[in-house]
């Protein structure tokens, strides 16, 4: 179609657009390059970070409050409460001097399921470990015992990782004299978890000291197996962890038997090496048999010598 | 200097009638290839000089009709690609000018396919070359051990991190000997891990069941599972999965890989809280005080990284005929723990299962255990034919469903009293078909059932 006339422009013409000048440096090919080059970038920054799978578990660090928990299983059933008051009163003050919790079961306190009142100190073990999550290590000491020089600490004495590499005794038989099974010699104080003595009849669960965390638990949950409880043991928790220590590697690479002197002291020296002046705490074996009223008589020697011991300090 | 060449001005080729170019100053071409005695003879037009030199009194064509091959010789020959054969003249026979051949043809392949680049436009080209870069891919990632390899990475497919275990060598001895169908049994399924790890990068074990026999001193029957996986954890230092399988099971679908099927999401897939199927009834959580809180709650920790054994329940508990261990410390104490004296002695006599019910007493008994186990829904790695745990009937969480696509079947306990064989073959069969290619599907779906239905007869194609 023809108009005789144009059309009218506009009165009003849209203003040019000012040429940008960002615009003019980044040409469309240019633009182009840097697009690849970007895409290119985003995909190799994704194939590597895009996570292995599944990072692995942090481990969980306990802080160390308290840094030890002194446990200790009473039988109030058998012994005056006169005694066990002192025993208590002993633990308590070893540990306030530094900082450590105490916790003390009662046989009696667990279901044991028909087996001796002896595996209650396992338990109590695992109870404490749930009590105080945070602390480092636990040692359990047996009610016939006495912290007798509260100077010494356990996590310096006998804990620290350097110290512990020259104690633990290395390819050293589990039972002596003549166990087959060894103690690992390529061991360090940093694989050790579990550190107990021996006396003269094999594996001491008097006094023995578990650091906290995974393998921990592990270890005290094998240890309380109910098939171990009902096997009926000659000596019911103590055969149970020769047993299993003698069995099961990754409970033996983690243990380390240490001089019987530095946890572990014996009144009389007929069934173990016998306390001393110094010693960190003295255990009373041979009462035991002999009933309650024994080991209170004994223990009197005893209470008169940590009494003054932990006065002094 | 005889010279005949096709009158097209090709580059080099001087002029077909003869002589033109005799005393041109041309050089081409410059001897005959037949030596001295071409060059003496007098110029001649080909096509007679050949008439002369063959002919010897037959005419040079037949009118009576002959065979196949004399009709349409010439039609086939002309298509062929010519060499100068004939001794006596360095060229073919003369042109005949307007008979129509390709100059072309003459010219090498090379050449031909410049022109036709040049002739082509920008875009074709562009398209062109997109067409042979996606040829080269396919190769490249189909032909080539290349997507293999891509795939075993540990950060692009990851297929190193997964190893398959496979119990073979069940049976045999003097005791059950072993026979052309306990054979193919082992060949099929065998060859079911074989195809199934090749695909995916991951790492086969084939162990050897029947060195059982190493242990008559102390008869631990049952309990190598865990002295084979501990060694496959040694042998393969980068891998984080074990999976074991039984003899008799058969991957369906080989088309899923364990990353995607599983351990992408894991914590999707997996619960921990045995409430939700517990066929044994075990009280979960644990209450007694003296534990901690992970271990008294019902899903552990709940972060799915602390799983590190991953099994299915079947009808009457847990299943180790396909199961998950991961690569931890606590796997290896697992493996220690699980099979002891003490216990073996105390219970051999009502452990039917051996090493499954004892993994049942482990968990049922130990906080560390229920830690870190979760379980999957049976069909996930696990289905049965309906021929297992039929007790009930038909289980949805239990059996075989083909819709569902399901990924392996375990033809549990088979050998009681059942075909494995039979079971195999069925199985092997059906992930056969569910698992055709396009093509296939292709003449199967719809070219033969167009044709059932257009003359009403089954085909095979």
């Amino acid at each position: 179609m023809h108009f005789a006339l144009p059309p009218r422009k506009t009165s009003n013409p849209p203003p040019y657009m000012p040429r940008s000048k960002r615009l003019h440096t980044l040409r469309r090919s240019r633009l182009k390059l840097i697009a690849i080059t970007g895409l290119f970038f985003l995909t190799v920054i994704y194939l590597l970070t895009r996570g292995n799978g599944h990072p692995k578990l942090k481990k969980r660090m306990p802080t160390g409050n308290p840094p030890v928990v002194v446990v200790t299983v009473f039988d109030e059933a058998k012994y005056g409460k006169g005694y066990i008051d002192t025993i208590k009163e002993n633990r308590i003050k070893y540990a306030e001097k530094h900082g450590y919790q105490t916790f003390f079961a009662n046989i009696g306190d667990y279901d044991l399921k028909g087996a001796p009142g002896s595996w209650t100190k396992v338990v109590a073990m695992r109870h404490a470990l749930t009590k105080y999550p945070e602390c480092h290590f636990m040692w359990y000491l047996d009610q016939n015992a006495f912290v007798m020089n509260p100077q010494l600490k356990i996590e310096d004495h006998i804990m620290k990782m350097a110290k512990l590499t020259d104690l633990m005794k290395k390819d050293q038989p589990v039972v002596p004299p003549d166990s087959i099974i060894k103690t690992f010699s390529h061991l360090t104080g940093q694989d050790v978890d579990f550190v107990l003595t021996q006396d003269k009849e094999g594996l001491s669960v008097g006094s023995f000291i578990v650091r906290n965390g995974e393998w921990g638990e592990f270890f005290l949950d094998t240890w309380f197996d109910p098939i171990y409880r009902s096997y009926n043991f000659q000596k019911a928790e103590a055969h149970a962890l020769e047993h299993i220590v003698q069995w099961h590697p990754t409970i033996l690479a983690r243990l380390a038997i240490i001089d019987q002197r530095l946890i572990n002291s014996y009144s009389q020296g007929n069934k173990g090496d016998q306390y001393r002046d110094g010693d960190i705490a003295v255990r009373l074996v041979d009462c035991v048999t002999a009933g309650a009223q024994a080991c209170e008589t004994e223990s009197q020697r005893f209470t008169q010598q940590w009494r003054t011991s932990f006065g002094k300090s | 200097m005889s010279l005949s060449r096709s009158p097209s001005p090709v580059p080099g080729g001087g002029w077909a009638s003869p002589g033109l170019n005799i005393n041109s100053g041309r050089s081409s071409p410059t001897r005959g290839y037949t030596g001295g005695t071409s060059s003496a003879t007098p110029v001649m037009w080909e096509s007679s000089r050949l008439k002369k030199a063959g002919g010897s009194g037959y005419p040079s064509f037949q009118t009576q009709g002959s065979g196949f091959l004399s009709k349409h010789m010439r039609k086939i020959s002309s298509s062929l690609p010519r060499f100068n054969t004939s001794n006596s003249s360095p060229y073919a026979e003369k042109e005949k000018l307007g008979r129509g051949r390709w100059s072309a043809q003459n010219v090498p392949l090379l050449g031909r396919i410049r022109g036709l680049m040049g002739r082509m436009g920008r875009k074709m080209k562009i398209r062109l070359l997109l067409l042979f870069m996606l040829l080269f891919c396919i190769i490249i990632f189909y032909n080539t051990p290349l997507v293999y390899h891509w795939r075993r990475t540990s950060w692009l497919g990851g297929g190193q991190k997964f190893v398959i275990i496979l119990a073979a060598n069940i049976g045999g001895g003097v005791m059950e000997w072993k026979g052309a169908r306990e054979w193919a049994i082992e060949r099929d399924s065998v060859r079911n891990k074989k195809k199934y790890v090749a695909r995916w990068g991951y790492d086969l074990e084939i162990v050897d069941m029947s060195t059982k026999k190493r242990y008559a001193h102390e008869w631990r029957e049952s309990w190598e599972k865990v002295d084979f996986i501990r060694t496959a954890l040694r042998k393969y230092p980068k891998a984080e999965w074990v999976w074991w399988l039984d003899l008799n099971t058969f991957i369906m679908e080989p088309s899923y890989s364990l990353q995607d099927h599983i351990f992408n999401n894991l914590h999707k897939h997996v619960y921990r809280d045995i409430n939700e199927y517990n066929p044994l009834n075990i009280t979960h959580p644990m209450t007694e005080e003296h534990l901690d809180p992970d271990s008294r709650s019902p899903v552990g920790d709940g972060n799915v990284n602390s799983v590190n054994l991953v099994l299915p329940q079947d009808c009457s508990g847990f299943n180790l005929g396909s199961f998950f261990v991961r690569r931890s410390p606590w796997t290896d104490r697992l493996l220690d723990i699980w099979w002891d004296p003490v216990a073996y002695e105390q219970k051999h006599m009502e452990w039917e299962h051996k090493e499954q019910d004892a993994l049942e007493q482990l968990y049922t008994t130990q906080p560390w255990i229920r830690k870190h186990t979760g379980f999957l829904p049976q069909r996930m790695i696990n289905s049965f034919p309906t021929g297992a745990c039929n007790e009930n009937g038909n289980d949805t969480r239990i059996h075989y469903d083909q819709k569902d696509r399901d990924f392996l079947v375990n033809m549990a306990g088979c050998e009681w009293g059942r075909d494995c064989w039979g079971e195999m073959y069925n199985f092997r069969e059906l992930s056969y078909w569910l698992n055709r290619n396009p093509w296939e599907l292709f003449k199967e779906e719809f070219v033969a059932v167009i044709w059932f239905k257009l003359t009403g007869q089954k085909v095979k194609l």
